[in-house]
């Protein structure tokens, strides 16, 4: 009896694990893809799509992290947490890559073509201030820029503050919070395919994601 | 026709006054830029060409005026 | 614009004018923008400022690569130079599109500057200005040299490497400011005013000296990239008593048949390219002949390498010389990866000279309106840029310099013929300023050029200038008007401007900034149609790019002439002949 329930319980979660990728890349994949082909843009050349494309799934990808945390306890009870932080940590290494160099990839067909040259370009997109959708897109490469060596290096900064892990993880939380509600004001701002949808979607997983870190730490905080 | 979209607009202000034929302008309250005249596009494509964002889409074709006999 | 009708009730026509009316919808087919109507204005005329006033020694107007070196010249030799743009430095008029310059380079060329200069008369068949020919070769390395090194060569945008002397010498620059009145001092020059496009506010020049770079003109033709020139500088500086030359002389560049309006496209990738330098070249491009065929046999026409098998020649129309006949059409070798540019003062658009990249079945008129670079404009008194005004001067296309002739000769050498005639009137007109006193001009004289300059805006009803631009297109673009010339539909042309002139221009409506542009452009059109129709009727012989259907022949009994054209005492415009080889006190003409 308890073998076949423990296969049971194996095989369904397995069945689960399947499921839960296969809804997760659908979600974190499919859905901006399909708002892509959906939308009604102009299309350009192959290398500025790619570029856009690739935009759009790295940031789209950023928002799947915020369920790739210790906040989703399903998800860890369901694949181990070793393996979750090992898919977190290969998304944040991918994703952030192309978040950073976002405003270099931006210009990068200017090479290639004829107009503004891209380092003009870059130096007029860094330099109009006066637009909210800039700033805080300015804000948001800061802000990840700040989260990417403070999570390489959180062992030595835990060590060289004295502090605890928990707390470290709250500081990285709180920067992600941060940095997903700037960047989603400016890819509404600015984004030439954040569509309605796209932006609901945006909006939506972003709330859910921070919702269960909030639940998270208001939980813990309780007990 | 004409100068077609500005999508992904930064609100530099390049192709407003990279456009020779003042077709472009800056929509104050948004901070973007909006194809205001563009009956007056000559399809020269210098406001795509000095766009930092390639925001700006062309077509060749114009419209073609309704034909009006007075007002 | 010498009176202003606003006290006519909208609907109320005279019989003249409806017919007019009519007339103008059965000849045009297609006009939009609204004719006659009310004024709906989207700004209030009442609060628009016009005390906004600046003084300088040297007034560049004009933000090509004549106002470029005027400025830099003018401000090197000492003045205090302010530059106003309609546009942007380097990215309005034809400058931007301009991507080949004539370099003659001693040290290289095979052929010498007297051969030179005889070739390129020979080719304008006595037409060109043999002191601006040279002026433009022997000046051409100093100023290209300067432009490399200001990074012009780096980019096919100019804004950027323009703006490296200005701000390098702290240059002021009014950008997006239309100007559109001259004013004088006694019988001096005094400045200039106009307004800005960005604000409600009128803008008064007063300057020492004024320098016009304000290029060329057409009708808003469709297919190259002049919708912003209308001959403004022409226009100003005629109304102050300027002499104006070079109308009857046609830029023949054609378009393509399919999407003529796609400036861009029509011209393939030559607006993509990076500036290029060009030696000696000399061609009798024609254009002309392009419209004298589909006259004469009717489209497809193919013009242009790649737009298909050219046609044999025809018998008749216009000419070139044995000597600058072009090969037959077809791929030619040498087919230069030069930039020649559109407006690049090379402009080879007759059958099997189109521009490179163009493709596809031709279709005429696309620069309609326009001259050959650098034959229209004011009249030179010398070789140093200066008109009949005292204090005026023009350079480039402002400048009816003859500098190629009434015909496309040398490759390339309208923009390095603007760089150069740039950096003299420059120098020349700062030094003017040197021995004037800056001008005074009273507040009531100022206050009634800034009324003239907004009565567009402030009139009840009127006619919006996109219609009566069209009625004009209408009337002066076939090319059995403006390209393939006969007396009787010349003066039928004459008749009609006349009408627009009289009756439409005074009643040009204007609903804010943007359209009261368009209402001062399009009165500046009008009055060009009427210059270039006037010369076309009196010069009664067909020379380079000016045919004459009733007078196919060369006439170098009577017409060894330039035309000039002027206001007269009662307003009325008045042409004289001015022999060519003589400047306009009839000294000669020095090479």
């Amino acid at each position: 009896m308890s073998v076949n329930s423990d296969l049971r319980t194996a095989k369904v979660s397995a069945h689960l694990k399947v499921l839960y990728g296969v809804v997760g890349l659908l979600v974190f994949v499919g859905l901006p893809l399909l708002f892509y082909a959906l939308g009604d843009f102009p299309r350009r050349s192959l290398l500025k799509e790619v570029i856009s494309l690739a935009t759009l799934l790295a940031f789209s990808l950023m928002l799947g992290q915020l369920f790739l945390a210790r906040s989703n306890m399903d998800v860890i009870a369901l694949y181990s947490l070793k393996r979750v932080k090992r898919l977190h940590t290969v998304i944040a290494y991918s994703a952030v890559t192309v978040l950073l160099l976002h405003p270099l990839l931006i210009v990068l067909p200017r090479s290639f073509e004829a107009g503004v040259g891209p380092l003009d370009a870059l130096a007029t997109l860094l330099t109009t201030f006066d637009n909210l959708g800039v700033v805080l897109g300015l804000v948001a490469w800061i802000l990840l820029f700040i989260l990417v060596p403070t999570s390489f290096l959180r062992v030595r900064i835990i060590q060289a503050l004295r502090t605890k892990y928990p707390k470290w993880r709250s500081f990285h939380g709180g920067l992600s919070v941060a940095l997903i509600a700037a960047a989603i004001v400016h890819a509404i701002e600015l984004g030439r395919h954040t569509t309605p949808p796209l932006a609901t979607f945006y909006v939506v997983v972003a709330a859910a994601g921070v919702g269960l870190l909030f639940r998270m730490y208001f939980t813990s905080e309780r007990k | 026709m004409t100068i077609e979209t500005i999508s992904g607009c930064i609100g530099c202000e390049e192709c407003v006054k990279s456009c020779p034929c003042d077709v472009i302008r800056m929509d104050p309250t948004a901070n973007k830029a909006v194809i205001a005249y563009p009956a007056d596009c000559q399809i020269c494509h210098l406001c795509r060409m000095y766009c930092p964002v390639d925001a700006i889409t062309l077509s060749p074709d114009k419209a073609i005026p309704v034909v009006v006999s007075w007002g | 614009m010498s009176h202003d009708d606003t006290q006519r009730p909208a609907g109320a026509y005279s019989r003249r004018e409806f017919l007019a009316l009519g007339a103008g919808a059965l000849a045009l087919g297609a006009c939009g923008g609204g004719g006659w109507g009310r004024n709906e204005p989207k700004i209030d005329p009442r609060a628009i400022s016009t005390d906004h006033t600046h003084a300088c020694d040297v007034l560049i107007i004009g933000g090509g690569m004549a106002g470029l070196f005027a400025a830099v010249k003018a401000h090197d030799a000492g003045a205090r130079t302010l530059i106003v743009s309609k546009g942007r430095l380097g990215s309005s008029g034809q400058t931007p599109f301009a991507k080949g310059l004539f370099v003659f380079d001693p040290a290289t060329e095979k052929t010498s500057l007297d051969d030179y200069l005889a070739s390129v008369s020979r080719s304008a068949l006595g037409t060109n200005n043999a002191a601006y020919t040279r002026q433009a070769a022997e000046h051409s390395m100093a100023r290209v040299a300067e432009l490399r090194s200001w990074g012009f060569f780096d980019s096919n945008l100019y804004h950027r490497a323009f703006m490296v002397p200005i701000e390098e010498r702290g240059i002021p620059v009014l950008e997006r400011v239309v100007i559109t009145k001259l004013f004088k001092d006694g019988d001096r020059v005094a400045g200039a005013a106009g307004f800005r496009l960005d604000a409600e506010e009128t803008v008064t020049v007063r300057a020492r000296s004024v320098v016009l770079c304000t290029g060329a003109g057409g009708f808003k033709p469709n297919g190259f990239p002049i919708c912003d020139l209308t001959h403004d500088g022409t226009v100003m500086a005629y109304e102050i008593g300027a002499r104006v030359t070079g109308k009857e002389w046609n830029d023949g560049h054609v378009g393509r048949a399919a999407n003529p309006a796609a400036t861009y496209d029509g011209w393939g990738d030559m607006f993509d390219r990076k500036p290029g330098t060009i030696g000696v070249e000399i061609h009798h491009d024609l254009g002309v002949d392009a419209n004298y065929m589909a006259y004469v046999q009717g489209n497809p026409l193919h013009a242009g390498p790649g737009s298909g098998k050219a046609t044999e020649s025809i018998a008749g129309g216009p000419q070139t010389p044995d000597e600058f006949k072009r090969r037959p059409p077809g791929p030619r070798d040498g087919e230069r990866p030069r930039g020649g540019g559109p407006p690049g003062g090379d402009g080879p658009p007759g059958p099997g000279g189109g521009p490179p990249g163009m493709s596809g079945a031709a279709m005429g008129g696309a620069s309609a309106g326009m001259a050959i670079h650098k034959s229209e404009g004011l009249v030179p008194i010398n070789d140093r840029c200066e008109s009949n005004v005292p204090g005026l001067y023009a350079a480039g296309d402002a400048l009816g310099s003859y500098q190629c002739g009434g015909i496309y000769t040398q490759v390339g050498s309208s923009l390095t013929g603007s760089a150069v005639q740039g950096a003299v009137a420059g120098e020349a007109a700062a030094s003017y300023a040197q021995g004037v006193a800056t001008p005074v001009i009273s507040r009531a004289v100022l206050s009634a050029i800034a009324a003239e300059i907004l009565a567009p805006l402030k009139r009840e009803a009127g006619y919006g200038p996109a219609w009566v631009t069209q009625t004009l297109q209408g009337v002066m673009i076939p090319n059995f008007v403006l390209y393939i010339k006969k007396e009787s539909l010349l003066r039928a042309a004459l008749a009609y401007v006349e009408e627009l002139r009289d009756h439409h221009v005074p009643r040009l409506r204007a609903a804010d900034m943007h359209e009261l542009r368009l209402a001062h452009e399009t009165e500046n059109m009008v009055i060009s149609a009427e210059m270039k129709l006037r010369a076309s009727l009196l010069r009664k012989e067909s020379r380079c790019s000016h045919y004459r259907l009733d007078y196919p022949e060369r006439d170098d009994a009577n017409w060894r002439a330039w035309i000039n054209i002027y206001k007269g005492a009662r307003g009325e415009m008045q042409l004289e002949k001015q022999p060519f080889g003589a400047w306009p006190d009839g000294s000669t003409i020095g090479a």
